[in-house]
């Protein structure tokens, strides 16, 4: 039985917390009277994955089994989540191999020939060979990639986009021309939070700048209250509108899955327990690789991080039209994540991790670190924000681990010269974006390196635009400070030195919430 | 490296962690669940671990070495006993069932070194399952120095039960409140002494006890400085009559114990009159404000004046 999430209130039997702060994490001894959040434990798992799948594939909701859909002659694409998602990536086998691997079987039996495999990763990165070998499996991967049918998706390639129409909001639809013009578009997702999937991920995932613009903007973002709350984020009112316009023309059958809170292997399993509950072996555990981390070096820190696999349960598999199974998979989610808050706070602190969507395998770099603090976690509410318009946020962070020039060029040329002339989301966008996403220079190293597209880092500052909007005071406890202030932010070194500098602005004796996750967690606010 | 300025960064740290988690994670104490926390705590599991190795033959010899080279003199160097009513013993035969007013961790060494040797070779304590019996390291070493067996404070089913214990000749220790006292006043008596004496036939000697509280009372973990005083009293046996109810022994039991408790303030002469006019202080103390309660309790208890002769008393 798990519990469910809660709110822990310090007093004077709490223990020092864990607080995530890049490459490493520390232990906080929290101000009395701190709301500590806590995500729920995690739910059972389904008893056998395969079965689930192979239940979900053959019966499916609003839909004819998968066998019904698949016919000799067919055009058929399988496109899937990419390297985003999970985090950190899930230990082998991944469950989009153990989908794909039943639909190819399935294809085979009814004398499917035509059939291709694509990364959705928008304006992402393309993966690399092994990370696509990760996530379809080796014998996937034999079989389609050398003939250049497990492909990334490439929103530059002009000529293999497919224009579908407009929305009634006006907004243009461009989608993947090999998925547009398939006569079944099978999508593989893992709903990790409750913002993915849905007609997210055909209607972003396989589309380009023309359709992105529309809700990857600091408009949409500021409305998006929050983006992880569908019903009231207005990116998701966008994707869905493009996604039914899709739905008009592709036949789309959508497999999503959801997963439990079992983040982190064994032997740094002690970060998803409750600090009260630590053995002797957990303690023991915090201590050595605190001290293991304090003396080496930061490449090898990086590399203990990211080697880690995650060991995810698969809490369900739902298999269908897209907008109910999405509904199945939210409601999952939301069983697992939700917690409970009763009322807003002055000040709202958060651990910012080693790993976001978009450094798997690569470095945290400032802009990503504030798109992780004050957007993914920040956004992590339904009902209201967890801290109170005009308050406070405390992120923990070093901002130190500089850019990866591989993945993340055009994040140094936004961080050098467009932060240097301004922070404001809004004046970034008018006056900035459309020239880092016409740049030829980017767009080559997207399509040919393994490069974030040009106009990317904007949209990771866009997912900070709704916090910057609401809160008065971004302070970093850690945080390299040019750096910081480069970002319009401050650091400070301590919890009590950032208080401290947020009294100016919440006064001497604020009310604290803490943020403890990973594992996610959503927090229900009632104002 | 010397001096501690020049101390490397692993090590100050490392230190730093140390001392933070030492006193964060309460080291050597027993953790403690946030109050906020406490609806969340899962069910305690039920894993007791046995403990009828510690009353054969090889314990008990190891047991006698440790109490009395290590256990006898490190109590008596951090505190002072004032026995009296050693003569319930004369002719007495074993097993009796031995009930205690219970508030302090000092009660069972108390108890256990105040009684005649022959009589505490054959003593049992009992221990809560789930305080004593939860780590094998507190189990051993708690049967090892105290021959404790687990009881269940919930009601739930041992690996060995009370009974077998005493029907094994061994006397037991129960210190029927269940729990330690959070003033040093006695506190409501559970049913589980006056039941195993009305089952198995076997008198209860009453014990009362004076001291451990204002020594070391719940939260410390060690004696309060300067070897303050504990006084105990032994009680002459009490049976169940033949038409009493467990119920009806159990008050008596706990009436005996306050009795005893009176005597230590008064004489024998009085304490009796007392019982016999039922105007005996309530042990459970006055219904005054809690600090009242836990002052009166926390006061040390006064040195008696050397002149004055006590019958059957031992004083170390």
């Amino acid at each position: 039985m798990s519990r469910p999430g809660f709110v822990l209130e310090v007093d004077d039997r709490t223990p020092p917390l864990l607080v995530h702060e890049g490459l490493g994490f520390r232990m906080e001894d929290f101000p009395l009277g701190t709301r500590v959040v806590y995500p729920p434990e995690s739910l059972p798992t389904v008893p056998d994955v395969d079965e689930a799948i192979r239940e979900a594939l053959l019966n499916p909701t609003d839909s004819d089994p998968l066998p019904a859909l698949l016919k000799a002659g067919m055009k058929l694409t399988i496109a899937f989540d990419d390297v985003s998602l999970t985090l950190p990536t899930m230990r082998a086998p991944d469950v989009r191999q153990r989908i794909i691997e039943q639909v190819l079987t399935m294809a085979a039996a009814a004398g499917v020939d035509d059939v291709e495999l694509i990364s959705a990763n928008a304006f992402h990165r393309r993966l690399t060979t092994t990370e696509l070998e990760h996530i379809v499996g080796e014998r996937v991967f034999r079989s389609f990639y050398g003939q250049g049918l497990l492909t990334n998706h490439d929103a530059e390639d002009h000529d293999n986009l497919a224009f579908m129409g407009k929305t009634e909001k006006d907004e243009h639809v461009v989608m993947n021309k090999r998925a547009a013009e398939s006569d079944l578009l099978v999508y593989v997702n893992i709903t990790l939070v409750p913002m993915e999937g849905g007609h997210k991920s055909v209607g972003v995932g396989l589309s380009a700048y023309n359709s992105l613009r529309h809700h990857h903007n600091n408009d949409t973002m500021v409305h998006s209250t929050s983006f992880m709350d569908p019903p009231n984020s207005e990116l998701h009112a966008s994707a869905w509108r493009m996604g039914r316009l899709i739905g008009e023309h592709v036949k789309v059958f959508q497999i999503e899955t959801s997963v439990d809170n079992n983040v982190f292997p064994k032997p740094y399993d002690f970060f998803m327990k409750r600090e009260w509950e630590w053995s002797v072996r957990d303690q023991a555990s915090m201590l050595a690789v605190r001290r293991g981390l304090s003396v080496a070096p930061q490449r090898l820190r990086h590399k203990i991080f990211h080697d880690l696999r995650a060991p995810y349960g698969i809490t369900g598999v739902n298999a269908g039209a897209v907008e109910p199974v999405h509904e199945k998979t939210i409601a999952k989610v939301y069983e697992q994540q939700a917690v409970e808050v009763q009322g807003q706070s002055d000040v709202l602190v958060m651990g910012v991790p080693y790993l976001g969507p978009y450094n798997v395998n690569s470095s945290m770099n400032p802009v990503l670190a504030t798109c992780m603090g004050l957007g993914y976690y920040f956004n992590s509410y339904r009902g209201a924000p967890v801290v109170r318009r005009g308050g406070a946020v405390i992120l923990y962070h070093p901002l130190d681990e500089g850019f990866n020039q591989l993945h993340h060029p055009s994040y140094v040329d936004f961080y050098e010269e467009v932060l240097a002339e301004t922070t404001d989301p809004a004046v970034i966008g008018q006056k900035y974006e459309q020239q880092f996403a016409d740049d030829p220079w980017y767009i080559h190293l997207y399509r040919t390196s393994n490069a974030y597209h040009g106009v990317h880092p904007f949209y990771m500052w866009y997912w900070a635009a709704h916090a910057m909007d609401h809160v008065d005071d971004v302070i970093w406890v850690g945080g390299n400070r040019r750096a910081a202030a480069r970002m319009g932010f401050r650091a400070a070194s301590t919890l009590l030195d950032a208080l401290e500098m947020a009294s100016d602005t919440v006064g001497p004796s604020p009310s604290i919430t803490y943020l403890h996750n990973p594992p996610h967690l959503i927090a229900d606010v009632t104002p | 490296m010397s001096g501690r300025g020049n101390r490397s960064p692993l090590i100050r740290g490392g230190v730093a962690d140390v001392k933070q988690a030492a006193r964060g994670f309460r080291w050597g104490r027993r953790s403690q669940v946030p109050r906020s926390a406490e609806p969340f705590v899962p069910e305690a599991t039920s894993t007791v671990f046995r403990s009828d190795w510690s009353r054969r033959k090889p314990a008990i010899v190891a047991r006698e070495a440790v109490q009395k080279a290590g256990l006898e003199p490190l109590f008596r160097s951090q505190v002072r006993t004032s026995v009296r009513g050693l003569d319930v013993f004369d002719g007495l035969k074993g097993p009796v069932i031995f009930a205690a007013n219970h508030a302090s961790h000092l009660d069972t060494p108390l108890v256990l070194l105040s009684l005649p040797d022959a009589w505490r070779r054959r003593t049992a304590v009992a221990a809560a399952a789930d305080y004593f019996f939860d780590t094998w390291w507190r189990a051993v070493g708690s049967s090892v120095l105290f021959n404790t067996f687990p009881i269940d404070r919930r009601g739930g089913a041992m690996a060995q039960t009370p009974g077998e214990v005493l029907d094994e000749g061994w006397s037991l220790l129960i210190f029927p409140e269940g729990t330690r006292s959070p003033d040093g006043w006695m506190h409501n008596f559970r049913m589980g002494a006056a039941m195993l004496a009305h089952t198995h036939g076997v008198p209860v000697v009453p014990i009362a006890h004076q001291g451990t509280f204002a020594a070391m009372p719940r939260g410390r973990n060690w004696p309060a400085p300067g070897r303050r005083l504990l006084t105990i009293r032994f009680g002459a046996p009490i049976s169940p009559r033949r038409d009493e109810t467990v119920r009806e022994f159990a008050a008596r039991v706990k009436d005996a114990i306050a009795a005893l408790l009176d005597e230590e303030t008064s004489t024998w002469w009085e304490s009796q009159r007392r019982v016999a006019s039922g105007s005996t202080p309530d042990p459970e103390g006055p219904q005054v404000a809690q600090w009242r309660r836990l002052w009166d309790q926390t006061e040390p208890l006064a040195d008696e004046p050397e002149d004055r002769v006590f019958a059957w008393s031992r004083r170390k």
